[in-house]
């Protein structure tokens, strides 16, 4: 039955990132900005995978399979979503944590606005390399 | 065997707000720290993160942060003539253990007392004349001023991330804030938290009756925010699990975020876990302490660990009790009334009114830390007049939810059986249609009220337990009385289907339901080593290099919760310490 359930919510998760996706490449980065509204962010995570934060570490993102860090301890719901983190999973992931990939750990609440998540996941790309 | 360590600069006796405070200022002033803790490393990646920290069971029935009482406890009694017997589970009030000691587990409400509090027997004996201190209140002016904490309180707010909304600017009465607030120098960095319902209809009430409720301050970030030293805390999600709870969001102002990691950066700063301090070492000609002696609990090896400065930051109740192990000060008795060391234990005096209003939901599962709208019309509000009700102090009174989880949060109306069919339906009922507010009050200093050592029991170092005598007294009761009134009659201006009334609660205080933990006292400041154990900067009057930080050094409890002012006093101490002390160690005073 829990697997069913898991099995479920991978489906789902899938099918809340592919409805999101479009929408996401319309708007365009600023990284100043974003590393302004980063700050809902930098209470749990860090751009050095090595530090010992509540979040796992950010450096590398780009390209990296989610819930791939070996010292983090993941949602089994993240580590088994088959997500690849770019700026379309991410700005689906960003705007709703919960709807996105629901059971997962991070206890934050969504950044709403369009333009407010292209800014963040720009800043993401620039600091996380 | 002893094995005697290399002589630092400070040594720093437990790991909570007040010792990571100053392990951070001293050490970052250049002197070599040590600090020891008697509970376990934890950090909120490895302990705090969800889904593990959301077990009601684990950390609010069996409580898995607090001090182990298997280990070390109190005895307690309720007045002298009694036998008093050890405390072998907690109830009462629950001091933290770990690394950020109790503040991990606090709600955040951070207060302002004022110099309501600071010049208490002054403004009670100016007032309404020295006759209406009771013979057995042994209250005291503390020695300091709200004007010289100012300052230290705003420092404390921004370091912990405080929420709220000012009432007096300068002066200058602000809407929303509380008007009997003492004047502040600017508004809070973070605005205060988002409202619930049950703050939202505790407000109106107070409204239609005239008073004047506010948002609570508490540290709890209502928004992503980067304090002064550059730590970034998370907006809180209202996620229900604050108190006996590690933040899993980093959004309460805790020392294990604030101050301490910070502390841990510096090559100045060594921090020793599992090391419980059992004694301060004296000097042979009594002028100075030396150093502290503790107990590797991971090896049961002994340390003496020397050091040119000592200070106590354990729980304000183990600060007392080494001070009374380690023979400093005369211990208080309360026939002769001399002796210092025990005096003035104080606690607070809460009364509660449960709502029922069927069909509304509260949805008590979404709630902050702070989530309370609170009413200070008879606490800090000068106008009250005490005199008709013949007390002293006052209480604050408050609408809301914190930590209200389905464990613990079962209410049912008043004659509803206590178990089958109906008790159940009316317990799920509750869960969503009942709200509460409730009463904190202040405790006044009594004779009776202390602290010594207790002869029969020991703890697992081998040493004499503390005991705790404590009773409420006439003052509580009368303004328990008060309060009972005042809410009772709000409840039923808020017209409830069904309404469990606050009594007016004659009985003794047991040690056993969990009340507060805001124990004061013991080891008070003042102005004077006639009347009290360190001066204003905390510093002990008998030796000069001991500095004893913490809720101990209260004369009384207020109303108010006690961590703003320990935030405050422990940066003007740390202020002393590195401006004054080390250029010129002696008596600051």
């Amino acid at each position: 039955m829990r697997n069913t359930k898991y099995i479920l919510d991978i489906a789902l998760v899938g099918l809340a990132l592919s409805v999101l996706v479009p929408c996401s490449a319309l708007a365009q980065g600023d990284t100043s900005r974003g590393k302004q509204l980063y700050v809902e962010c930098a209470a749990c995570h860090t751009f050095n995978n090595d530090d010992d934060e509540l979040g796992p570490g950010l450096q590398g993102l780009f390209g990296r399979q989610a819930g791939a860090l070996e010292d983090y301890y993941y949602s089994t719901v993240l580590s088994n979503s088959g997500i690849v983190w770019n700026a379309d999973t991410l700005n689906a992931f960003i705007a709703d944590p919960q709807a996105a990939i629901p059971l997962n750990r991070m206890p934050y609440s969504g950044l709403p606005d369009a333009q407010d998540r292209a800014d963040l996941v720009e800043y993401l790309r620039d600091a996380s390399e | 065997m002893v094995t005697r360590l290399p002589e630092v600069d400070v040594v720093i006796v437990g790991m909570g707000w007040a010792g990571g405070i100053l392990a951070k200022e001293l050490a970052e002033a250049g002197l070599r720290v040590v600090g020891l803790e008697r509970g376990a490393m934890r950090k909120p990646g490895v302990d705090y993160g969800v889904p593990a920290v959301r077990d009601e069971l684990r950390y609010r029935s069996r409580l898995d942060l607090m001090q182990d009482v298997a280990r070390d406890t109190l005895t307690i009694r309720n007045n002298p003539n009694q036998e008093a017997l050890p405390m072998r589970r907690l109830g009462s009030f629950l001091p933290g253990e770990g690394v950020g000691g109790t503040a991990i587990h606090w709600s955040g409400h951070t207060w302002r007392w004022t110099d309501m509090e600071f010049k208490i027997r002054s403004y009670y004996e100016e007032r309404y004349g020295r006759n209406f201190i009771p013979d057995d209140m042994t209250i005291q002016d503390w020695g300091i001023s709200y004007d010289e904490l100012e300052p230290y309180y705003e420092h404390f707010e921004r370091i912990a991330a405080v929420s709220g909304k000012a009432g007096n600017i300068r002066g200058e009465i602000q809407e929303g804030g509380n008007p009997f607030e003492a004047p502040r120098q600017n508004e809070y960095s973070l605005p205060a938290l988002s409202p619930i319902l049950a703050n939202i209809k505790f407000t109106e009430a107070a409204q239609n009756l005239g008073y004047h409720p506010f948002p609570r301050p508490s540290a709890n970030a209502s928004i992503a925010y980067t304090n002064p030293d550059g730590v970034n805390y998370s907006a809180c999600q209202y996620c229900g699990y604050c108190q006996r709870f590690g933040c899993e969001a980093n959004a309460k102002g805790s020392p294990h975020v604030a101050v301490i990691p910070l502390a841990m950066k510096n090559p100045n700063f060594e921090l020793r876990v599992q090391a419980w301090a059992s004694k301060v070492i004296k000097d042979s000609d009594g002028t100075r302490v030396t150093g502290v002696a503790y107990t590797d609990l991971m090896t049961g090896e002994e340390y003496e660990q020397p050091a040119g400065i000592v200070i106590l930051a354990a729980y304000a109740i183990n600060n007392v009790h080494l001070m009374l192990l380690s023979e400093i000060g005369q211990p208080y008795d309360p026939v002769t009334q001399t002796g210092i060391i025990g005096k003035n234990y104080s606690y607070q005096a809460n009364r509660a009114t449960v709502m029922f209003f069927e069909g509304r939901k509260f949805n008590p599962f979404i709630n902050a830390g702070g989530s309370y709208a609170t009413i200070d019309d008879f606490n800090t509000n000068l106008d009250f007049d005490r005199e008709p009700h013949d007390f002293i102090g006052g209480y604050t009174v408050a609408g809301g939810f914190n930590t209200y989880l389905p464990i613990g949060w079962r209410p049912v109306p008043n004659g509803t059986p206590r178990w089958g069919t109906a008790w159940k339906e009316a317990a799920a009922s509750g869960f969503q249609s009942a709200m509460r507010i409730n009463a904190t009050g202040s405790v006044m200093a009594n004779r009776y009220n202390y602290y010594d050592l207790d002869s029969t029991y020991k703890n697992a170092l081998g040493q004499p337990l503390m005991r705790m005598t404590f009773d409420y007294h006439d003052n509580e009761h009368k303004m328990l009385a008060h309060s009972a009134r005042i809410m009772n009659d709000m409840a039923a201006s808020m017209n409830p289907t069904a309404v469990n009334p606050a009594g007016d609660g004659t009985t003794p205080w047991s040690v056993v339901p969990y009340q507060s933990t805001h124990n004061t006292g013991g080891a008070i400041m003042g102005t004077s080593p006639a009347t009290s154990a360190v001066n204003k900067y905390l510093q002990n009057w008998d030796y000069h290099n001991l500095f004893v930080v913490g809720a101990n050094v209260y004369p009384h409890n207020s109303a108010y919760n006690p961590t703003g002012p320990l935030g405050a006093l422990t940066y003007w101490t740390a202020d002393a310490i590195k401006n004054r002390y080390i250029n010129n160690p002696g008596s600051l005073v």
